[in-house]
Parts: structure tokens; C-alpha cells; sequence
């Protein structure tokens, strides 16, 4: 082992190529593993227009190619893209003369990671962002299944498993029957410096989405079932009752067009803007002028929207439920709410919508216990050292 | 010399005929002093014997449950990773030539050959454009962007007749000197197997 620590992370998704959590995650944290001198190897898919390697924030980044092969299927694509990423992490690690640790982010890795593991003889960790069990609401098909499995393979085949909420810890323990000592919590993070900077006016900005005299409401996240929009939608009359506000809703998905639909039917379309996938500059603009942000998950590993709106000064109601119930304590750093409630999701914003005081205390609360708990220099440092300690026990094995 | 041959089908698994074709091409190398391996797979069979002279290395799929024999091959590939690192670390290092029986551990051998150098000749039994008679739908394009890696990534393609070669050129542009014929029927056969191992284990040693 040479004097530095040399980590090669694998992950599909890595910026400018953002598809979910896993692409800022991986982004910060090995540009916070890289000034806490741990010495960073990036694996992940291509993008149009970045380069196939770069230094970015200290950290290299390799992409590989990784729509050559045709998939009949988004898991056959997986497992290809593995392939290809696997054969070029190889020729790496070659060049390199070795890395001390693989540490590899979801199933969508883990063919890559396993082999990597086997053929260099090097600890693999793997951190679990979510579940196919959680995502699907169980397992209900042979498709299912093998990600399932194929996630189970990733964690047997882990030194360590690190997830970002106890829930998950929780979850991930119990979904693959995994022993206790083998998991680590180790929270997501947010920069929250991002939020610091102001380049534009923001009543200016706030102009392009709301009336002034309407509060906004605002959801980030993909438009799919898991993450209760709906339960939103539905609430959006019962808040018009009491307060005039505009919910703005940031994200894609496939309950688009239905949601649209159901909207039009209410007669509510003046009150709700679909913006689509936004910048990362909008988004922070947009999180710092919401007068409230919901989080409406019904499965939730972390909660990566709500740390980012505690970040920027918005204050949150999530519902209770997975790493969003670890995040905020209710009437203290946000208002937690019965999850698939539009009753009590309505309640809540209404609550935080009409009384200021309150507002400004969740939001200088939750602002606060982002900074102390959930900020990258942190969760680098608890990262190195389960590095640190992973080697320890390694070196004394046969494979050293 | 030490080789390690990859097979999907080895004796007792019987799929077509290649089980059959790869246990006398073990046996014989065996018998001219060459230190084979078999990686191979099996349901549940699964560990190191000797046959014949011949070491088995038989390793099962750690994901059960599959959509397509793409993705089953393709979690089955680490494991014969796994198999094939375990014989080349006791081996101090050194393995002269991987010889992989058709596509399905296409992707394991080219990782080694990425990781440690070891050449690998890609022997072909069978393609995809005549097992699916011409079909190009994803899922047999898929497999023949694996077939076409191995060819690509190969030091040699050792094939069993003029017409399986003339079929190689014509599929995939194979240059015609990077294949070999060996018919297993003709007396020439084992020596040219030999031959091709030794071309390649000469040129990794130069390197």
C-alpha cells in the first residue's frame, strides 16, 4: 500500500450526467475524499460532449463508453455497460499499479465491482442508495427479482455496505438478511455553501413562477409514483382554501401527463407550474424563494430534496417516513406529516404557510443542523476512516 | 505451459456437442504436458477436481433468477473471473494462454487480458447470425456485439473448418491471418491448437 489512499469509485452516473441522487452524491464526496487526501479514481458512464477523462475538483474521471452494445432491455444495458466498464477500470488499475479499495454505488455497478474485486484481490465496498424491494414496493417479477438478487450478490460480496439513513440501514439488513456489523450509516450530505452565493435578484426570479402575492410551494423530484406527487396534487385545493399560493413542481416522469389531466379537471391549472428538469443554478434559485418545500415521498432512502431546501433556507414539510423522518424533527427543524395524506400534507403547509414565526424558526433551526451534521468535510472524514479501518483488517487476510 | 480453457458446457454438463469437443482438447493437452484448467460452469457441482490430468474449476451463477441466457451469462462472467484470478495468483502470476470456447465468457477474458496481459484465443464453435438464422433483434445484436469484442480483442480466432473462417470474415471483417482452422477430425489438429498457444505465449513474453 503506498503512502496515499487510492480509491477507485464505480458509479453509472457522475456530472454532467445527472439521471438521480447518485450523480451529486459521488460528486461530493470524492471531491471532499480528494482534499481529505484520499487520492480518487472516478469509473463512470460517457456523456455527449465530456471528455472520456478529466481532472475535476482534484478527483480523475474516466468515462467509459457505454452505449455501443444493443440492449434489449434497460438491465440487459446494465450488465453490458458493466462489461465494457469493467474491461476499461481494468486496463486502469494496470496503468495505475493498483488502487487499495473498489467502492462501488447501487447494483447498476456491481458486476464491475465484483470482478474488479476478484481480479486485483482489493476490498470492494458498496454503498446501497436504494432497494429494487423499496422502489417496486416488493419484488413482483423475474425482472425484479434478478436486480434483486443481483443487489443481494453486491452486498455478500462487500466488505462493508454503507447507506445513508438508520431506515436504510434498517431496510437493507432486513431485505438481504445481512448481519448487523457489516452495515455503516453514513449520511448524504449537502454543500451548503451553493446556497451562499447570489448572483441574481431573486425577486426578479421569483417573478417568472408566482404572482406576489401567491406563496410558492415547491417539490423537486422525478414524477413517479414513489415519491407521492400525487399526494401533493391532491392537496393542492385543500391549501387554496386557506392560503393563496402557487405550486411549482421541478422534475419529469411518467405521471406527467396524468397529473396535467387531473389538474385541468380541478380547474387549478393557473395555480400549478410543471417547469421540467431544471439547472442547477434555477433549482437553488427556486429552493431559495420557496415559502415552503414538501417532500411527499412514500419511499424515501434519504431525502436528498429536503436536506438541499434546509440548505437554502425553505423551510420543509416531508412526510414522515425512511431517512426524511431521521432528518427532521417535527415543529423544531420542519413539520412532518402522515405519508399518502393529502389531509394532513395540506395541513402541514398550511400550518408553516400561515404562521411566520414558525417559518423562520424551522428554517434557522434546520439550517443550522445542515451545517453540523450533514456537510461533506464530515462525511468524508467518516468515509476515510471506514477506508482506513477496511484495510486494517484486510492486510491481515491471505489476499494482502 | 499453463492454459486455462473457458467452457459453458464441460462433462458432466452436456448442452450440444462442444462439452464433448472441449474434454478431449483438455485431455489432450494434458497428455502433452501442458497444465490445463477447465473454468466451467455447473448448478451446484461447483469446486476443484482433477480429471483425466485435467483441473476442473466449476462455478455456479450467484444471481438465480434471469430474464434471457444474455443476462444469465452476464453475471456469470465475474465468477469465472473469480475462478480463473484464484488459478493465476496460486500460479505465482503466470498464465500463459486463456482459450475461450465460444462468447459467453468473452467478457471474462478480456478483463484479464485487460488486468494482467494474458493473451486469449477465442474458439468458435458456433455464431449467433447462424443459432438465430440471421435474426437482429437487441437482444441477438447484443450478443453479437459480445461475439464481435471477442474477435476484436483476441490474439487469434481458432476455428474448425475453411467455411467457419470464410463465415468469421464475413460477419465481423475478421483479418484472415488472425484465423486459424484446426479440424478436429484431421491429424493435424492438435499441433495447430499448440502452434496458436504458442505464437501468442511467445509474443506476451516479448512484450
Amino acid at each position: 500500500m503506498s503512502d496515499e489512499l487510492r480509491v477507485m469509485m464505480l458509479t453509472w452516473e457522475f456530472p454532467p450526467r445527472i439521471i438521480g441522487g447518485i450523480s451529486p452524491h459521488v460528486y461530493y464526496l470524492s471531491k471532499s475524499l480528494a482534499k481529505n487526501g484520499v487520492k480518487v479514481y472516478v469509473v463512470t458512464c460517457d456523456f455527449p460532449g465530456a471528455p472520456s477523462h478529466e481532472t475535476v475538483d482534484g478527483v480523475e474521471v474516466y468515462r467509459v463508453d457505454s452505449y455501443k452494445n444493443p440492449s434489449p432491455d434497460f438491465a440487459s444495458w446494465v450488465y453490458l455497460m458493466n462489461m465494457n466498464m469493467q474491461k476499461e477500470a481494468a486496463s486502469i488499475v494496470r496503468e495505475l499499479g493498483g488502487v487499495d479499495i473498489f467502492h462501488a454505488h447501487d447494483w447498476l455497478v456491481a458486476n464491475a465491482g465484483i470482478g474488479l474485486k476478484h481480479v486485483f484481490r482489493r476490498p470492494l465496498l458498496a454503498t446501497i442508495h436504494s432497494t429494487e424491494y423499496g422502489r417496486r414496493n416488493g419484488i413482483h417479477s423475474d425482472y425484479e427479482k434478478m436486480i434483486h438478487e443481483t443487489e443481494a450478490w453486491l452486498t455478500y460480496e462487500a466488505w462493508k455496505v454503507i447507506c445513508c439513513s438508520n431506515y436504510m440501514v434498517s431496510h437493507v439488513k432486513w431485505v438481504f438478511g445481512l448481519p448487523e456489523d457489516k452495515l455503516i450509516m453514513i449520511p448524504n450530505g449537502v454543500d451548503a455553501k451553493e446556497y451562499e452565493k447570489s448572483d441574481t435578484d431573486l425577486n426578479q426570479f421569483r417573478r417568472l413562477f408566482a404572482l406576489p402575492e401567491e406563496k410558492i410551494v415547491l417539490f423537486v423530484g422525478r414524477l413517479v409514483y414513489e415519491k407521492g406527487i400525487h399526494v401533493l396534487i391532491n392537496a393542492v385545493p385543500k391549501v387554496l382554501e386557506k392560503v393563496n399560493a402557487k405550486f411549482v413542481i421541478v422534475g419529469n416522469g411518467y405521471m406527467q401527463q396524468s397529473l396535467s389531466e387531473h389538474i385541468r379537471n380541478m380547474g387549478l391549472t393557473h395555480k400549478v407550474m410543471f417547469t421540467g428538469f431544471v439547472d442547477d443554478r434555477t433549482l437553488r434559485n427556486l429552493q431559495k424563494c420557496a415559502d415552503v418545500s414538501v417532500v411527499p415521498s412514500l419511499f424515501e432512502p434519504f431525502g436528498i430534496v429536503a436536506l438541499e431546501a434546509m440548505a437554502a433556507k425553505s423551510p420543509v414539510v416531508v412526510s414522515d417516513t425512511g431517512g426524511l423522518s431521521e432528518i427532521v424533527e417535527h415543529e423544531v427543524t420542519g413539520i412532518k406529516v402522515y405519508p399518502n395524506n393529502p389531509d394532513s400534507l395540506a395541513w402541514g403547509i398550511t400550518r408553516v404557510l400561515l404562521d411566520e414565526n414558525l417559518a423562520n424558526k424551522l428554517k434557522e433551526n434546520a439550517y443550522r443542523k445542515v451545517v453540523e451534521m450533514f456537510n461533506w468535510e464530515k462525511i468524508s472524514q467518516q468515509t476515510k476512516t471506514v477506508y482506513e479501518s477496511v484495510l486494517s483488517e484486510y492486510s491481515k487476510t491471505f489476499w494482502a | 505451459m499453463r492454459v486455462i480453457i473457458f467452457s459453458w458446457e464441460y462433462p458432466p454438463r452436456v448442452v450440444g456437442k462442444l462439452a464433448d469437443y472441449v474434454k478431449k482438447l483438455a485431455v489432450h493437452l494434458a497428455r502433452n504436458k501442458i497444465e490445463t484448467h477447465v473454468v466451467t460452469y455447473h448448478d451446484y457441482m461447483t469446486g476443484e477436481f482433477e480429471e483425466n490430468g485435467v483441473k476442473t474449476y466449476r462455478v455456479t451463477n450467484p444471481v438465480k433468477t434471469h430474464i434471457s441466457v444474455l443476462t444469465w451469462v452476464l453475471t456469470l462472467n465475474q465468477e469465472v473471473e473469480r475462478a480463473a484470478a484464484n488459478i493465476y495468483y496460486r500460479a505465482g502470476g503466470f498464465i500463459d494462454v486463456i482459450d475461450v470456447q465460444d462468447w459467453h465468457f468473452i467478457p471474462a477474458a478480456v478483463t484479464l487480458k485487460k488486468a494482467f496481459g494474458i493473451p486469449f484465443v477465442y474458439s468458435i464453435e458456433s455464431l449467433e447470425d447462424h443459432r438465430s438464422h440471421g435474426a437482429n433483434s437487441p437482444f441477438n445484436m447484443a450478443i453479437k456485439s459480445i461475439e464481435w469484442l471477442g474477435m476484436y480483442e483476441a490474439g487469434k480466432i481458432l476455428v474448425k473448418s475453411e467455411w467457419m473462417a470464410s463465415e468469421a470474415v464475413r460477419i465481423y471483417r475478421v483479418p484472415e491471418a488472425k484465423i486459424k482452422v484446426a479440424k478436429p477430425e484431421s491429424e493435424r489438429w492438435l499441433r495447430t491448437v499448440l502452434e496458436t498457444y504458442k505464437s501468442l505465449k511467445e509474443a506476451h513474453r516479448s512484450v
